[in-house]
């Protein structure tokens, strides 16, 4: 934003003269009296990196590029795959080709059309660009184009998460005039539902976004302007949408009260799992940890239900797995497989010749400090001492990575099947840091990866295993406290915390 | 005067510099790790090292200092390594929300804690009284709460004020006037109670002085007495107090801006010092003791000023 020296004197003469007599007057900016015009206003909890497509991040962080930018496939509500820039696609027999039949009516907002080579340019780009989610392309070795209106993908391994993926981040398809300047990383040049008034964007504070004339789906342009106004503090986003600045924004079990007081709707949804991470399976830096009986106990140990309705007000739902609900790799009886019995868990590490007690260390979480003390105090009750170490730092991934923490309490978001396995499970997983498996397990984890349609179904597999082996210790399920107000309508999204720029409405 | 000046500005690049290396070496310390936190989880080896070498991290220390004092020297503190924005362009949207926020808060601190600050030290008994409970009450609650409490009762309750900044580009002035009233009264309460205080004292051991009664036997009207006399001599005192709040107010001012998102200096400092974004703390940091530095020569400059005796010194 640019302030004359002319505006500045006067915001500063009339200010003053207004903060001397504490007399505000006037209606507050922002209290929308123009609802007539049907403009969205979020509350966003955090700004973007770049609009280059290729910046592009999962979950809640890609809403803002969904304005902007339109997806290969469409993801619904309901985590189903619907055609958008891909009308059809299909894979050959083995997994290893993906073939997508594109729309030939679109263009971008700079003018350029979308077609195959344009759907190329941006694989191309994300797979090159090193951008945060670059692995979602890794298993994709080279882009074919067929015709004008279609390509392939031809795969170095079969990924079961690729067609999710191409309705994520590494499907978003941007100008290929644009990509690869300077000038997308702040200004989106893409084919999608909104443009950005770059005027009245500033970074930092809100981006502004109006609806594109001649859009090709009209079911996906709602608003006649988008407004995501960056509230990284919880405070701030709960005032502004108890205020009416924002009409929907994320806030947590306790603010969330304050909202309800102030009659705005809640739209929860269960995203992230909490618990810890018990990563030392093979006992290489923790003996005890090696032990099965001993990470059993000590998922014996806690009162999931009760830490959950003190620490988050009931916020979620307690259990012992860590695949979500609607990935597919869910299993019911794993749910309570491991009820609050400290009999049980003293029992257990006495069998494991442990009864003089076990120690841990886990690293303190910002955030989670409450988690942690009550984890402590009820692993203490079986004879488990739990020393928390000093906070995570901005060199918390790499020190996941070089496996200076045996066990941590953590959140971790819930994907799907082969997204989750990615992240916890595989050698490859990040927070699989011990790098643990089994024959039997890469097995199931091969099983997976090969099942095609069955994927899901043969990820229960994996999930069963790692819930014997307690190689976690989950409490609960969060929900995500999404609140919006009577102006509009929201249909959750699975597995994200904010909903697609899509699932909202006005209200009728 | 000039020598003077120069002399300060002078130490004042020297402060800089060393503050600079400092800051450098911190950053240093804790920057293993950046590309893996730019690239996120999934990252390989080769990508990190392809990040790395784009960063130039791969280079010693010095090698990355002196590349970044050149560039620095010319006028370019380079871009944000996590979101590519210029420094520079950064720095100069958001110094003016920071900068109107103190300046006004400062302005009216200066007044109103000068006037607080005589009629309590002139007056004693019961004024004197009540500002010193105030002013206890006032140090002792932090900026940001009194922020909340504003928020809640004027913004939220009754809707005099926007409840989170509504300054955007094309606004006019009143958005930046509603939205900058909470936060600068939050600001100004603590700097009010605080300056009264020491104005309080410095006023008062004038007044015990001979010069004071010298000029009290000659007739000289009593306000000429307080306000020409006495306020001249217990300026420097007074000034030294607002300089060390303006500097103070620097971190205050923080937390007010993220509670009432205001696009200021404040959450870009935090998120860039989370990150180890360097070229931003950098440029956050170089921004702020050169602040320190003005703020510190013009004082001196004022100090000098008014008694002749310090430019010598």
């Amino acid at each position: 934003m640019k302030l004359g020296p002319k505006a500045a004197a006067a915001a500063l003469i009339v200010s003053s003269a207004m903060a001397l007599t504490a007399c505000g007057g006037g209606a507050p900016a922002g209290a929308g009296a123009t609802a007539k015009t049907a403009s969205l206003t979020l509350g966003a909890v955090q700004e973007l990196r770049s609009w280059d497509p290729a910046q592009a991040h999962v979950g809640h962080y890609l809403q803002p590029y969904q304005a902007a930018y339109d997806s290969l496939l469409l993801r619904q509500p309901d985590g189903k795959l619907s055609p958008m820039l891909a009308t059809e696609w299909k894979y050959n027999d083995t997994n290893t080709k993906l073939t997508l039949d594109l729309r030939t009516d679109v263009t971008f907002s700079d003018g350029a059309k979308f077609d195959a080579e344009a759907a190329k340019a941006n694989l191309d780009h994300f797979k090159k660009a090193n951008g945060p989610q670059m692995a979602q392309l890794t298993a994709v070795a080279d882009v074919a184009v067929v015709d004008a209106d279609t390509i392939e993908l031809n795969l170095s391994a079969p990924d079961p998460s690729l067609e999710f993926y191409l309705s994520q981040a590494a499907g978003l398809m941007g100008s290929p005039k644009a990509l690869g300047t300077e000038a997308i990383k702040t200004e989106p040049v893409g084919s999608g539902p909104y443009v950005m008034d770059k005027a009245a964007t500033v970074k930092d504070s809100q981006s502004v976004f109006t609806a594109r004339e001649g859009y090709w789906n009209k079911d996906l342009q709602k608003f006649e302007k988008v407004t995501f106004k960056i509230l990284t503090d919880l405070t701030a986003r709960t005032n502004a949408l108890v205020s009416g600045q924002v009409d929907a924004t994320l806030l947590d079990p306790k603010t969330g009260k304050q909202a309800e007081g102030a009659k705005m709707t809640l739209t929860a949804n269960q995203v992230d799992w909490q618990g810890l991470l018990l990563m030392d399976r093979d006992g290489a830096k923790n003996t005890p940890l090696g032990n099965v009986k001993v990470r059993q106990a000590i998922n014996y140990a806690f009162d999931r239900k009760t830490i959950l309705d003190q620490v988050l007000l009931g916020q979620g739902t307690p259990t012992s797995q860590p695949f979500g609900k609607e990935s597919g790799a869910w299993v019911e009886e794993l749910e309570n497989k491991y009820p609050y019995d400290p009999a049980k868990a003293k029992a257990l590490l006495k069998e494991a010749g442990y009864e003089t007690g076990v120690t841990l260390e886990v690293p303190s979480v910002p955030g989670f400090e409450t988690q942690i003390a009550v984890v402590k105090q009820q692993l203490a009750d079986i004879g488990i001492t739990l020393n928390v170490g000093s906070a995570i730092t901005n060199t918390f991934t790499s020190d996941v990575a070089a496996q200076k923490f045996t066990t941590m309490y953590f959140s971790l978001f819930q994907g799907e099947p082969w997204v989750a396995i990615n992240q916890i499970v595989s050698t490859k997983a990040l927070y699989n840091a011990f790098k643990n498996t089994t024959p039997d397990l890469q097995a199931k984890i091969d099983a997976v990866q090969t099942g095609g349609a069955d994927a899901a179904k043969l990820a229960r597999e994996v999930n069963k295993y790692v819930v014997d082996e307690a190689w976690f210790a989950p409490l609960f399920r969060v929900n995500q406290m999404y609140y919006h107000n009577s102006k509009i309508t929201v249909t959750p999204q699975v597995q994200q915390a904010v909903p697609s720029i899509y699932n909202y409405a006005p209200a009728k | 005067m000039i020598p003077f000046i120069l002399k300060r500005l002078g130490s004042g690049v020297v402060v800089l510099l060393a503050v600079s290396i400092l800051t450098f070496s911190l950053l240093y310390v804790s920057s293993g790790s950046i590309a893996r936190n730019i690239l996120g989880d999934q990252a390989t080896p080769e990508q990190l090292a392809v990040k790395e070498a784009e960063l130039g991290l791969d280079q010693p220390i010095i090698t990355r200092y002196f590349s970044w004092l050149t560039s620095a020297l010319g006028g370019d503190l380079g871009a944000s390594w996590f979101t590519s924005e210029p420094v520079a362009n950064a720095l100069a949207t958001r110094i003016p929300v920071t900068m109107t926020m103190v300046v006004v808060a400062m302005i009216f601190i200066s007044i109103i804690a000068t006037l607080i600050g005589v009629a309590a030290a002139v007056k004693r008994g019961w004024v004197d009284r009540v500002v010193q409970i105030g002013a206890i009450i006032g140090d002792s609650i932090p900026g940001f709460v009194i922020g909340i409490i504003l928020v809640t009762i004027l913004a939220i309750q009754m809707g005099l004020f926007p409840a989170t900044s509504t300054i955007s580009p094309g606004v006019g002035a009143d958005a930046w006037v509603l939205s900058l009233t909470l936060p600068v009264i939050a600001l100004l309460i603590n700097g009010v109670t605080g300056g009264a205080q020491q104005i309080r004292s410095a006023f008062i051991k004038q007044l015990e002085r001979d010069y004071v009664r010298t000029l009290r036997s000659r007739g000289i009207g009593e306000r000429e007495v307080l306000f020409k006399h006495v306020l001249r001599s217990a300026a420097p005192a007074g000034l030294t107090v607002l300089s060390l709040q303006l500097i103070g107010m620097l971190g205050g001012v923080v937390i007010l801006e993220s509670i009432f998102a205001l696009p200021g200096m404040g959450p870009m400092a935090v998120t860039a010092t989370i990150q180890s974004d360097q070229p931003v703390v950098m440029g956050v940091v170089m921004y702020t003791v050169a602040v320190v530095i003005v703020v510190n020569l013009i004082v001196d400059m004022l100090n000098g000023w008014l008694n002749p005796k310090v430019r010598v010194s």
